[in-house]
């Protein structure tokens, strides 16, 4: 028996449940994500604590294994952010789903080949200022690029893998600066004025760049024994021992999964045992809600999460049949009737909040229309009325999925206009080019004369204003027209529709001045103010009722004669 | 045969259901076509409001996402 199978804190298995930990407590907090691109230190806090060996906060080195996990479950989609969060990404399904052995390769690969990792930043021995101000042109440091750090990832783990026994740390340390000094930055010019320090890299709590005159130790050595205590122990290459700061290889044989849950009366899932798998427990946690607080890892059933797994495609049978076999007892029979009674209900409602839908029209049997394989690529399933619907795919896969001859309307973006006004109240909207929302249209605010022609109907028009903001309905109506309305027909519609209110034409009593000066002192007599309604503008009032009459015999008073007549003197 | 890319679609077990939900979202008038009794379109931001409402109420619809 190899050492990692004795030991189940050894090895990838064990590292990977660090990993899963993390993608455990982004599903249960889903965390919002900064302008730094990295969730808040509440997210830090949790992910840290639910770690088998948390890192230290009181150190002042920040939380460098949930960082160093944070950036390969975003290098394997595992996490991605959605909308200023941390969410499971495709990815997640896919790597969780792998077996053993091919997931712990393609987490190593993923380490080596990592871009967004800056390993320099991790290592607690040391501080990058430079970092800050990146973004300047006259920021200059000596911090290994991408590709740098990739080869130098890899230099160190050939030499370490090299040794075949029980090494300290030093010596590997030792052997690396020997054989190759510049795995991780050139010191060819060491020697030169020009090269005094390590720029931008200094020892934590430095105030000066660490200098390369016997510097070695304390930046490579320490990114070496970072390494290993770090990524190469944790992702199973090697077993590295703390205490006595030695390392030795492992030979990658992990043992079997070993492991049981425990599902309980009151919803709650426990897994229990000392070689846990990601593997299965992903699939306990995609449909569970799990609780990221404390070691021992515990699910709660829930309905929504229950339901979002079916909508995702799988199904309840299946779910309470992994149940069943992952626990050696039976399942509590309140929990089964309430599974099964959950996935029978979520059947009752279906909702494709982003879909494509392949719409038959007339007599269309779209089963026989549709091409087997394009269904299939596509995932279209029918719905009552003989229509497909389909999670809505990358354009790229709808393209090349599409019938010859045949476009989407994508309804993510304005849509052409469709209808065309006619002479009158008439619209002609031809069937075969009419998409949803032009059809909503019509619908809401015309009544059909024949198959291709409709009338613009007043009553429809009002009715529709009830529901919806008429500025909202001239909107859309703008939107859907090939060309303006008549401008008459456009009054009216924003007569019908309650945009316009009741315009007045009829007999009303008013005061006109000759000019502005006569106008100034008209407002200065409080009898004149008294008798109007509203000014209608430069010298014009509208009167109460019975005001002409009243504001004559007033001004008579003063000897003032009012003319007869509206027309210009 | 029609392709709409980009929209909500809704299908419930009856109409009843149906409309039950749209009106707790209160997204009736705003329905883009009923292709079925029970199977209703709508733009994706009233679908998600579908969704949220019968959420909030206890109700958790199968989300095909």
């Amino acid at each position: 028996m190899t050492r990692a199978a004795i030991d189940p804190r050894k090895g990838y298995r064990a590292g990977e449940l660090d990993f899963f930990s993390l993608v455990e407590t982004v599903i249960a907090k889903a965390p919002r994500v900064l302008k730094n691109g990295l969730p808040n230190l509440a997210f830090f806090r949790a992910a840290n604590a639910a770690l088998a060996q948390p890192d230290n906060e009181d150190e002042g080195h920040g939380y460098t294994q949930v960082e160093f996990w944070l950036a390969l479950a975003r290098e394997l989609d595992v996490l991605r952010i959605v909308q200023d969060r941390l969410e499971t990404g495709p990815g997640a399904a896919q790597f969780f789903g792998l077996p053993f052995v091919q997931r712990r390769e393609r987490m190593r690969e993923a380490f080596l080949d990592c871009r967004a990792m800056n390993d320099f930043a991790l290592v607690p021995e040391l501080e990058l200022p430079g970092l800050k101000k990146l973004g300047t042109v006259d920021s200059l440091s000596d911090v290994p690029g991408p590709e740098a750090r990739s080869a130098a990832r890899r230099t160190v783990l050939q030499t370490a893998l090299g040794c075949l026994e029980e090494t300290p740390l030093r010596k590997l340390v030792q052997l690396l600066q020997t054989q190759s000094p510049g795995f991780a930055m050139d010191h060819s010019e060491d020697t030169s004025w020009r090269k005094v320090h390590y720029r931008g890299i200094r020892e934590r709590g430095g105030r000066e760049d660490v200098e390369r005159q016997g510097g070695w130790d304390r930046v490579e050595g320490a990114y070496i024994r970072w390494l290993v205590a770090l990524p190469f122990h944790r992702l199973g290459w090697l077993d590295h021992n703390p205490a006595t700061q030695t390392f030795e290889p492992l030979d990658g044989d992990e043992g079997e999964p070993s492991f049981e849950i425990i599902v309980q009366p009151n919803f709650e899932v426990l897994a229990l045992g000392d070689r846990l798998d990601a593997g299965q427990l992903w699939r306990v946690a995609s449909f569970t809600r799990p609780q990221a607080e404390g070691r021992v890892r515990k699910y709660m059933l829930e309905k929504k999460p229950f339901t979002d797994a079916l909508g995702s495609g799988q199904s309840a049978a299946a779910l309470v049949a992994l149940l069943a076999e992952l626990s050696r007892k039976p399942l509590p029979q309140n929990v089964r009737f309430s599974l099964d009674d959950w996935g029978a209900s979520s059947e009752r409602m279906k909702i494709w909040p982003d879909a494509l839908l392949v719409e038959a029209e007339g007599v269309e049997d779209l089963a026989s229309l549709l091409p087997e394989v394009a269904r299939e690529k596509l995932g279209l399933t029918k719905v009552s009325g003989g229509h497909f619907v389909a999670i809505a795919p990358d354009a790229a896969d709808l393209r090349q999925n599409l019938p010859p001859r045949r476009t989407a309307l994508d309804y993510s973006r304005r849509l052409a206009p469709v209808i065309v006004p006619q002479q009158g109240l008439r619209l002609h909207a031809p069937a075969e080019v009419l998409h949803l929302r032009a059809r909503q249209l019509l619908e809401l605010i015309a009544s059909r004369q024949s198959a291709d022609y409709w009338l613009l109907d007043a009553k429809l028009v009002t009715a529709a204003s009830r529901s919806m903001d008429p500025e909202e309905l001239r909107r859309r109506v703008e939107e859907a027209l090939t060309r303006p309305l008549e401008p008459a027909h456009a009054l009216a519609l924003r007569g019908w529709s309650g945009e316009f209110a009741p315009a007045y034409a009829g007999t009303a009593e008013v005061f006109l001045c000759h000019n502005d000066a006569q106008a100034e002192l008209m407002e200065t007599l409080p009898e004149f103010a008294a008798w109007v309604d509203r000014k209608l503008g430069r010298g014009c009032w509208l009167l109460r009722q019975g005001g002409a009459a009243h504001l004559r015999k007033l001004l008579q008073g003063y000897g003032i004669k009012l003319r007869d007549h509206t027309r210009r003197t | 045969m029609k392709f709409h890319q980009h929209v909500g679609v809704i299908e419930a077990e009856n109409e009843q259901a149906l409309v039950e939900a749209l009106t707790i979202a209160r997204v009736q008038a705003r329905v883009l076509a009923k292709l079925a009794p029970n199977v209703a379109v709508l733009e994706r931001e009233d679908a998600a409001l579908v969704i949220d409402a019968l959420q909030k109420l206890g109700l958790h619809p199968k989300v095909m996402q």
